[in-house]
């Protein structure tokens, strides 16, 4: 028998090409006659465009055209236009040249004379909910939904909610949502101790080390994208709508992608506008998206200004937990993090009553997107440290507190109170105390060395772990060799080969044998989930086991059919298929590949399951023929949502003299179901929780409030962490508990991490200062020498982006 | 040339930032220009200082040293001389590459420059006479007078002046205008700047305005150094070295006084006092106390 | 005109191979030139397009302007493009100036210390964010500081020397060559000068466009280290967020010279504070002659922050700078 791939390490196929250099990026493509483009961005926060001449540049030579919000479809509010003739924020793009170089766009861009009319800003969602604040767009702040309107509304607080704010209390007039279980009051009544606190989480710029680059042309009426996402059918379904096209006039090629944390999930507006943009000039286009362009059009993580009351009794158990988030919205759409923050305080809590309270606000900065755990990892990042702090006073361990608040399996999550699909943080957290030290470390806590302060932290951090319902697609080719399409995206993860052996080792084939098929829509994809929200591994494990099930099932009915017996009496192996009691009675796979083509209908791919979506179909009726076809729908059982942990404990000194931070040690374990693939899901642990350092210590945005305009706008300013801001050796581990809602028992892990990571990090700096919370993220060097020395503030109460 | 730089403000709109520095070396080549074409005009047409009438009468109860400047009008030319000189050479010696910490010194010196033409403006028009530097229609025709002298050629020194001739007059108003613009902008200039009184805080005006500003007080700046080019050339001018003594000294002679001034309009009693009189024909009424005020 | 970043404008490229004709060439171009080491901060302003030179000076092959020599008195001269790698490595540096070699191994990231040179380190401009966005501050020639505005975002800026502009200096390895009495070495069309490296930086109060002495046509050509503090007890920290990637917020060079726990001699320089490498002579002064003690080290910070006057944001600056000098002075150092 084959050994099997899952819970070991093998070598992903596009591992060479992208450490040799040869794996190709949506840059590095070239077509016949492609020019270039550079856009125009706003240089205002909020303006109108009241004329453009572009008549210099399209003089100049080399200059092919300039596409404006003229020739590009019209959105509706607050949706993100592909150009806008009213930006509203700073480095939105207005135009694109094309040119048949960059150097000539460029100069083209600086010769196109934009009037643009400055209308009234809003940086600070707290600046607009006040009573005469302004509002980011023309026509309001927010925007309403409830069932029976969606509309654009001013929302606008009393002055008198604002009395607290000269003090950093968050002012909290009439909320936009909220829900709530229990009674909060109550709740916080039957309390033996109380926290509370104001918390500051800044907005960051998901910053992938690839900017989302894409290269267009058209050709006998259809579209050829080379693009840079997360998710390659969906990012195809998503650009056909906007482009309102039929989405096989569509081909995406979207093999690699470098880095995307949720800001390139699927289409972005810059490959409607390059794509547009070809169409017009009749050429094929180039965008080459630059780091600084990056910062604007690459979305960003919802900040917020929140606030939260705790109440625990005297045991531990957390009876109430009141939160009230103000959600920096930007300019456009609507962000779930404020909700996702409320839904997964109340799975990390179980809190015997809850009340969310919340308001969404539009600004004038740059457009938000989920961020790697979108609301959880700011909402864990914060809270954290509160719970240290009850810990604190009630005497009590830290890792007991949360260890006793946590949900087992048969917990609860959100508004609805849904069950979930299995749960083991407490043991998580049993296991990060054992590998991290926690009993000899904590001993450390608060110790001096020289003017070296230790302070130990823990983040729990959940966050969802998979969808379900997608479909798989295989084919077993006559070179006895397994063919698995996959439609979604390779962000870097592994996924496309890591789901992929859900089907291999059903199939027994060994890893040599499979070949992974992915990233050109034009190669057939399957419907797939997005490959975002820690979906896949879940979502496609489970599709690949459907098809590899659906696929076997045709095997043993080819060699039963051919051999004789029962189907059932046939297994496979080896890469054959044979009779059990009799294995020397059966035949290859490369045979049985044969036989389906000769045998056709559902076994070559002419007859497919009636209930597998548009694009799985089409794409399996294009491979028909070709081998034993195999399409099928993840139609397994699933009750309740599927989430997965990571516990984060890091060991920090702080320098009493001058603020420095270093991480000591770190340690980060998962809880995220069957362990496929321990080599990457180090990475995930690591990777994640390393961004969760970066929020939690330096990085951020800057805004000048004068002028609308940000400086945190490449990597140094922006100071997402480095490496040598790691400690040497971080160390990580797995439950490798398998859930039991899912065949092969893996749910997602990208996400969580970053939680945890953040929030070992601001409960290490607090207790470091000795318990005091400063509850604002990023704690620089400056923040933290401002409160070890008692000098004044480098940031005023409640003030974002300093 | 480059008459005002302009620049690009935070978004990206066209702003002024000041005049162009080409237009202090223009104020430089216009005072030279001046200076040596007066030079050059006056040796090729004028001859002799006229001397002064030997009317007996007219010298009669005239003393012997006239006073002209009192001490303190001096005190305000002379100080206001330093913080002007201050001004220029730390306002246009660095544009022209000498580098030095000029900007305390250029602000202190603005202050103390806005300090004594308060002063000035005070005592001109509360202790002494306000309308001795009015333009009146009798000042018009003499002007009309010197200039037909000018233009005939006619070397009779023309109609005599009162105590501030006409040229000195204009001159006065003109550094009127132009020191008023430096002082104004300058003053509100001051808040762009870090003192120890308040911190530097550039959004007081829309930058629009401040380029306005900053163009006013560089075209004053600039007409400064032109008008100053000037008067210090006619301060060290031979025929006018007895105006500059009476900066220092505070008299003139009888026989400058003579020569110079028409007693009727400029009325000197005995002892140097003045006669209490209007300015040289001005339409100022008659009996307001007499004035002692600086000019060229 | 449209605001265009990311993307190099064209310029004419000179590659000289010796320093009479770097020196001819930037005669040559006067102020339209640009003097190119090892592009790390020239590459930044061209690719924003904010400095657009007609004339690049790439300085790469003259062979002359690299490596590290002894000089007859005992000490070292150090070419201008010497790689701060380089620099860092260097074992007569690491024994006998250590100071500067540790100044020059916390700049940036390794990647950056191979390519950025001594010479293009001390040279460089400010990174003060208002500015190196193209705004039309002060030391771009306009009349607003925006950094210095009521609420502008100064964490990064002045605590001391301002004038008008409130950029600092950035140069790790500047208040190092300060603090051990380094001559930088000129030349120019009009011969070779030699400027003691505490006068080598000047502040915007003499002139608010420039960092240094350097006036178009100027080319540093080495760094002269004297004998002097060969030896002497060194002492470099730099404090800022990241431990790679980042400019000081603060930082501190000093060396002293301590016989019998008695402080003979001290030189001390600060960085990150100032629009220049801030030399504390009156702190140097104070502490000369003085017991090296805690109490001593203490009152030195003091001393050193006593006319500190920060900004909106900067507050932190000040009890920094004044723990670093402590540090800088502590028995321990």
């Amino acid at each position: 028998m084959a050994e099997k791939t899952i819970g070991r390490d093998i070598v992903p196929p596009d591992l060479v090409a992208k450490i040799t250099g040869r794996a190709r990026y949506a840059e590095d493509f070239r077509a016949e006659g492609m020019v270039f483009a550079k856009m125009l961005l706003s240089p205002m926060p909020h303006a109108r465009v009241r004329r453009i001449d572009a008549s210099e540049a399209l003089r100049m030579e080399g200059v092919l055209g300039v596409l404006t919000a003229e020739d590009v479809p019209e959105v509706s509010t607050p949706s993100e236009p592909i150009l806008t003739m009213e930006p509203v924020y700073e480095g939105e793009p207005i135009l694109a040249v094309a040119a048949v170089d960059e150097a000539t766009a460029a100069e083209a861009v600086e010769r196109i004379v934009v009037d643009l009319e400055p209308l009234p800003f809003a940086l600070d969602p707290l600046l607009s909910l006040r009573p005469d604040g302004p509002d980011a767009r023309l026509e309001g702040n927010i925007y309403h939904i409830d069932d029976d309107v969606r509309e654009m509304r001013t929302h606008k607080w009393a002055a008198a909610d604002f009395d607290g704010a000269p003090e950093g209390r968050l002012p909290m007039g009439e909320p936009a949502f909220d829900w709530s279980i229990g009674d909060v009051a109550a709740g916080l009544e039957q309390a033996d101790g109380i926290v509370e606190e104001t918390l500051i989480h800044q907005s960051l710029t998901h910053h992938p080390m690839e900017p989302r680059s894409c290269m267009a042309y058209w050709q006998n009426g259809k579209l050829h994208v080379h693009v840079s996402t997360q998710s390659a059918a969906r990012c195809r379904a998503s650009l056909a709508g906007m482009l309102d096209m039929d989405m096989e006039d569509l081909v995406v090629v979207a093999e690699f992608c470098g880095g995307g944390f949720g800001s390139k999930i699927t289409a972005h507006p810059t490959m409607a506008m390059t794509a547009l943009l070809s169409q017009k000039v009749g050429r094929p286009v180039m965008l080459r998206v630059t780091r600084y362009e990056e910062n604007y059009i690459g979305r960003a993580r919802p900040g917020f200004q929140a606030w939260a009351k705790m109440g625990f009794r005297s045991d531990g158990r957390m009876t109430g937990l009141d939160l009230y988030i103000v959600q920096d919205q930007g300019p456009y759409g609507r962000s779930g993090d404020a909700f996702t923050a409320a839904t997964v305080a109340s799975l990390t809590y179980q809190p015997e009553h809850m009340r969310f309270r919340g308001v969404s606000v539009f600004t004038n900065t740059p457009p938000r997107s989920a961020q790697r755990a979108p609301g959880g990892a700011q909402i864990i990042g914060m809270l954290e440290p509160l719970v240290d702090k009850a810990a604190r006073e009630l005497g009590m361990d830290r890792v007991a507190i949360r260890r006793l608040n946590a949900p087992a399996s048969d917990g609860w999550v959100g508004p609805n109170k849904g069950s979930l699909t299995s749960a083991y943080p407490k043991e998580a957290l049993d296991k990060a105390a054992e590998i991290f030290g926690w009993e000899e470390r904590i001993a450390r806590s608060g110790q001096t060395n020289g003017t070296r302060v230790t302070g130990i932290g823990v983040g729990l951090s959940p966050f969802v772990g998979g969808s379900t319902g997608f479909d798989g697609l295989l084919v077993i080719r006559p070179d006895g060799k397994l063919y698995v399409h996959q439609g979604i995206g390779n962000l870097g993860t592994h996924s496309i080969a890591d789901t992929a052996r859900a089907a291999s080792d059903l199939l027994d084939l060994a890893w040599e044998d499979v070949v992974v098929v992915w990233g050109d829509s034009a190669r057939h994809q399957p419907w797939s989930s997005v490959q975002a929200g820690s979906q896949t591994i879940h979502a496609h494990t489970r599709a690949n086991h459907a098809a590899a099930t659906q696929a076997k099932r045709k095997l043993q009915e080819i060699a039963a059919r051919d051999l004789g017996g029962s189907p059932n009496a046939y297994e496979v192996g080896d890469g054959r298929i044979f009779q059990r009691s009799n294995p020397g009675r059966g035949m290859t796979l490369a045979r049985a590949a044969e036989r389906a083509i000769e045998l056709g209908g559902a076994y070559d791919g002419h007859e497919l399951d009636e209930d597998l979506h548009a694009m799985t179909r089409a794409s399996a009726t294009a491979l028909a023929g070709t081998g034993l076809v195999s399409a099928a729908k993840d139609t397994y059982p699933h009750d309740g949502s599927t989430w997965s942990w990571v516990v984060g404990m890091a060991e920090v000194a702080i320098d009493t003299e001058t603020g420095a931070l270093e991480i000591m040690e770190f340690t980060g374990v998962a809880d995220c179901g069957t362990v496929v693939h321990p080599r990457s899901l180090a990475a995930q642990i690591h990777g994640g929780c390393i961004q969760g350092f970066g929020i939690a210590r330096s990085q951020k945005w800057v805004y000048d409030p004068k002028w609308g305009v940000p400086f945190a706008k490449r990597f140094y300013t922006a100071r997402p962490p480095g490496i040598l801001d790691v400690p040497l050796s971080p160390r990580w581990g797995a439950l490798d508990i398998p859930d039991p809602q899912t065949p092969v028992g893996a749910r997602g892990i990208g996400e969580p991490p970053v939680g945890a990571g953040s929030a070992a990090i601001t409960s290490a700096v607090a207790d470091a200062l000795g318990g005091e919370c400063l509850c604002r993220t990023p704690l620089t060097t400056d923040v933290i020498l401002a409160a070890i020395e008692g000098t004044e503030k480098p940031y005023r109460p409640l003030e974002t982006h300093v | 040339m480059e008459i005002l730089r302009r620049a690009a403000n935070p978004w990206g709109q066209e702003v002024w930032i000041g005049i162009g520095w080409d237009l202090m070396w223009l104020a430089l080549i216009l005072g030279a220009l001046f200076t040596i074409g007066h030079a050059i005009w006056v040796r090729s047409t004028r001859g002799e200082i006229p001397a002064a009438p030997s009317d007996p009468g007219a010298a009669s109860g005239i003393p012997e040293r006239v006073t002209r400047h009192g001490g303190s009008a001096r005190a305000f030319h002379w100080l206001m001389s330093v913080a002007m000189f201050a001004l220029l050479i730390t306002a246009f010696f660095p544009v022209a590459g000498i580098q030095f910490p000029w900007v305390t010194i250029h602000w202190v010196a603005g202050v103390a420059l806005t300090l004594l033409v308060a002063w000035h403006v005070f005592d001109s028009s509360i202790r002494r006479d306000f309308w001795s530097m009015w333009i009146g229609r009798k000042d018009v025709a003499e002007a009309f007078a010197q200039l037909k002298d000018v233009l005939s050629g006619s070397e009779d020194g023309g109609e005599r002046a009162g105590k501030y001739p006409i040229d000195h007059k204009m001159y006065h108003h003109a550094t009127v205008a132009v020191g008023l613009g430096v002082i104004v902008t300058g003053l509100l200039m001051m808040v762009r700047i870090d003192t120890p009184f308040w911190p530097q805080n550039p959004y007081l005006l829309g930058d629009g305005t401040w380029g306005v500003v900053y163009v006013l007080h560089g075209l004053c700046g600039v007409a400064l150094i032109t008008m100053i080019m000037a008067h210090v050339y006619f301060a060290v001018r031979p025929e006018k070295l007895w105006l500059t003594r009476s900066m220092i000294k505070g008299w003139i002679t009888r026989t400058e006084f003579l020569s110079h001034f028409d007693p009727e309009k400029w009325k000197v009693a005995d002892a140097g006092t003045e006669v209490p009189t209007a300015g040289g024909g001005s339409g100022a009424p008659a009996g307001v106390t007499p004035t002692d005020h600086t000019t060229v | 005109m449209a605001m265009m970043r990311d993307m190099i404008p064209g310029f004419e490229l000179f590659q000289p191979a010796d320093i009479d004709d770097a020196v001819e060439l930037l005669d040559r171009h006067g102020s339209d030139a640009w003097v190119l080491a090892g592009g790390l901060d020239s590459f930044d302003w061209f690719k924003d397009r904010i400095k657009r030179p007609k004339a690049v000076i790439e300085l790469g092959a003259i062979g002359e302007l690299t490596g590290i020599r002894e000089t007859d008195d005992g000490g070292l001269e150090i070419g201008a493009m010497t790689s701060l790698a380089d620099v860092a490595a260097h074992p007569a540096i690491r024994e006998r100036f250590g100071l500067l070699a540790d100044a020059a191994g916390l700049v940036a990231t390794p990647q950056i210390r191979n390519q950025g040179t001594l010479g293009g380190n001390l040279c460089q401009d400010t990174r003060c964010w208002y500015y190196r966005s193209g705004w039309p501050c002060y030391r771009a020639g306009g009349n607003t500081c925006y950094a210095a505005a009521p609420q502008a975002m100064n964490r990064e800026h002045c605590v001391l020397g301002a004038s008008r502009c409130v950029a600092v200096n950035p140069a790790d390895t500047a208040p190092a060559v300060v603090a051990l009495d380094a001559k930088m070495v000129i030349r120019s069309r009009g011969g070779e000068r030699v400027v003691d490296a505490d006068d080598f930086f000047i502040g915007p109060a003499i002139d608010i466009t420039r960092m240094t002495v350097l006036e178009p046509g100027d080319l540093l050509t080495s760094v002269r280290i004297p004998a002097d503090w060969a030896n002497a007890t060194f002492y470099f920290e730099k404090v800022r967020d990241r431990v790679a990637w980042d400019f000081a917020l603060v930082s501190v060079a000093s060396a002293l010279k301590v016989e019998g726990g008695t402080i003979r001699d001290v030189r001390l320089a600060v960085n990150g504070v100032a629009p220049y490498p801030m030399r504390l002579d009156m702190v140097e002064q104070a502490v000369v002659g003085q017991r090296q003690s805690e109490e001593v080290a203490a009152n030195a910070g003091i001393m050193a922050i006593q006319r500190a006057r920060p900004l909106r944001h900067n507050d932190y600056k000040v009890p920094l700078m004044r723990n670093l000098v402590r540090r800088a002075l502590r028995e321990t150092a």
